[in-house]
């Protein structure tokens, strides 16, 4: 009893460091008789304040390690804890909740909500709605006076600056992004890594990306490398 | 800006489908509440008129059913118990009235023998008092008119409630020897409890019903009752359609905004919150349906009264929209729509979000 007590102890002061924590953990799909590896094994630790890109072809895993880090998806086997915490113990109903507190997500297509104009974008996942607030993340991604402009009416790199901040707006502990540069053109891809550059060196926030794109992945710290559903 | 105002925002942005959804409600509820609400008014003017016009009972032969309703101008009393009814000690300002019908140039006509002038709207004065459609057909105040072979003058018209029969209204004393003095009906005063001496009259004299004021308010009750049921049944089904077609349109909204549904989840909002802000967008519909409904039947049930009014007596809008109807219907109307929500809604609450994510 001792001994497991104190092994619960050790793990809990090792993960306070640790924003997430993949222990040998395999994603399987089953595709008619066929069955597929997406993750196979991963283990991998990501500390408070790192900034990493994962890089990969397609199929290799990139998206479902993001989509289980993003408690959006659950490991087949193996344990992903998120600050110390095993994600699939909680309900769904917690999972939302950590989702909306811990994690701002930046997807490749914005996805923004058409009919929301960018400040009610960025009002809706608050969880403590505050207009003056929303703004003040507007104004820091430069789009100070484009509050009621619709997604149709700003260029893409506004839309995707725009859902940032909507990310940001809960001060999460991890910002995850798909493909955040995706859809941009050079300059605009510039002006988006350098943000979310800015936000990891001036505010500590934990970031990562996921990208075909080497000139984004040069602005992360580290480049994880994917083959196969595990880390090279 | 929380997710239920994104449910309002969804309706406004497609203006078009949210407008023809709601159609199929208006409609249901604007045909719900104009039948329902013309049989309501037709009760509440009954009891009122029968209220006004008898004493504490109304006797009638027990042959005809003995009801209010039933076949007015065929079932009299016999002349011995009228004499009876008479006789009776504590029955006092005992008035009989008579309804028949007779051969006048060639159609049926009705004739109608009262005690109690106060209760019909003449123009010009009582006496020999003609429908609308008798003065219409030459038989004008001062003109001459021959009622089983007796010639009386036109005293006076009258246009409400007639319902286009040709009627004449005489006094009963004139038009009961017509009848070979039988009463359709005799109504009556009463010393003691009503409902005592409504026993007692059934009872003592053979071969009739009595009925007291609130007997008579109840079988008009029964019978409008069973009438408003059948009517409105019949026009739920109209609403029933258009609830119907709730579900199939938010089937198509939740398919169509699967990846929507994806990003609400993914940024944090509980199945239960994306249930809901899909059952209040069909909330929405119903109750917005549901309002323009009874806004266009009130309209309508106005123009009824308006056009048909002198026909059909005098009702007011009131009598045909009572609380209970307008509050049940929103209310009833929501409540189908959001029991329509509920599978559309159950099936975006249960999406996967990494697969509604992928979604195009």
């Amino acid at each position: 009893m001792n001994n497991s007590d104190s092994k619960i102890n050790f793990s809990t002061a090792l993960s306070e460091n640790k924003v997430l924590e993949f222990k040998d953990v395999w994603k399987i799909y089953q595709m008619g008789d066929e069955k597929i590896n997406a993750l196979a094994g991963v283990n991998l630790s990501i500390k408070k304040g790192s900034f990493i890109s994962i890089m990969g072809p397609s199929g290799s895993g990139k998206s479902t390690l993001l989509h289980v880090a993003g408690i959006l998806d659950m490991p087949t086997k193996g344990t992903f804890l998120m600050k110390g915490k095993n994600t699939s113990t909680l309900s769904g109903r917690e999972q939302a909740r950590f989702r909306r507190k811990e994690i701002g997500f930046v997807f490749q297509r914005f996805n923004l909500f058409p009919q929301l104009s960018a400040l009610e974008n960025v009002l809706l996942p608050m969880i403590e709605p505050d207009p003056e607030k929303a703004k003040g993340y507007l104004d820091k991604m430069g789009l100070t006076g484009k509050y009621a402009k619709l997604p149709s009416q700003l260029s893409g790199g506004e839309q995707q600056r725009v859902s940032i901040a909507r990310a940001l707006v809960n001060n999460p502990s991890l910002i995850l992004a798909d493909e955040p540069t995706g859809e941009l053109d050079s300059k605009n891809a510039e002006i988006i890594m350098g943000i979310l550059k800015e936000l990891n060196d001036k505010e500590g926030v934990t970031i990562i990306i996921v990208t075909h794109n080497p000139l984004a992945a040069e602005f992360t710290d580290k480049i994880i490398e994917m083959r196969d559903g595990n880390i090279l | 800006m929380g997710i239920y105002s994104l449910s309002l925002k969804n309706l406004r942005r497609r203006k078009l489908r949210s407008i023809l959804t709601m159609l199929g409600v208006v409609i249901g509820v604007t045909a719900l509440v104009v039948l329902v609400g013309l049989t309501t008014g037709m009760t509440s003017y009954m009891k009122e008129s029968t209220g006004k016009m008898m004493g504490d009972v109304i006797i009638m032969n027990s042959s005809g059913g003995g009801t209010i309703m039933a076949s007015p101008g065929s079932s009299f009393l016999e002349t011995e118990a009228v004499d009876k009814i008479k006789n009776m000690s504590q029955l006092y300002n005992i008035k009989e009235d008579v309804e028949f019908f007779t051969e006048f140039n060639g159609t049926q006509i009705y004739i109608v023998g009262t005690s109690d002038w106060s209760q019909i709207k003449i123009n010009g004065t009582k006496g020999v008092v003609v429908s609308k459609t008798l003065e219409d057909s030459g038989y004008k105040i001062g003109s001459k008119i021959t009622i089983k072979d007796q010639e009386m003058m036109v005293t006076g018209t009258f246009s409400e409630g007639s319902m286009g029969m040709g009627v004449v209204i005489l006094d009963a004393d004139k038009a009961l020897p017509m009848n070979n003095n039988k009463p359709s009906t005799v109504t009556a005063n009463t010393r003691g409890d009503p409902e005592v001496v409504k026993d007692q009259i059934e009872s003592t004299i053979n071969g009739t019903t009595a009925s007291t004021k609130s007997d008579l308010s109840k079988q008009i009750d029964d019978m409008m009752s069973g009438l408003t049921l059948f009517i409105g049944g019949i026009a739920s089904i109209a609403l029933l359609v258009g609830v119907i077609s709730i579900i199939n349109i938010m089937l198509v909204n939740v398919t169509e905004r699967t990846r929507e549904i994806g990003v609400l989840k993914a940024i944090g909002f509980t199945n239960r919150e994306v249930l809901g802000s899909i059952l209040l967008e069909a909330a929405l519909i119903g109750f917005l349906g549901a309002v323009v409904g009874l806004i266009i039947a009130a309209i309508l049930l106005e123009l009824a009264i308006i056009f048909f009014g002198q026909q059909i007596g005098d009702i007011q809008l009131v009598a045909m929209l009572p609380l209970w109807l307008v509050v049940s219907v929103i209310g009833g109307a929501t409540m189908l729509s959001v029991l329509a929500g509920l599978y559309p809604a159950w099936r975006a609450s249960r999406l996967n979000v990494v697969e509604a994510l992928r979604n195009e």
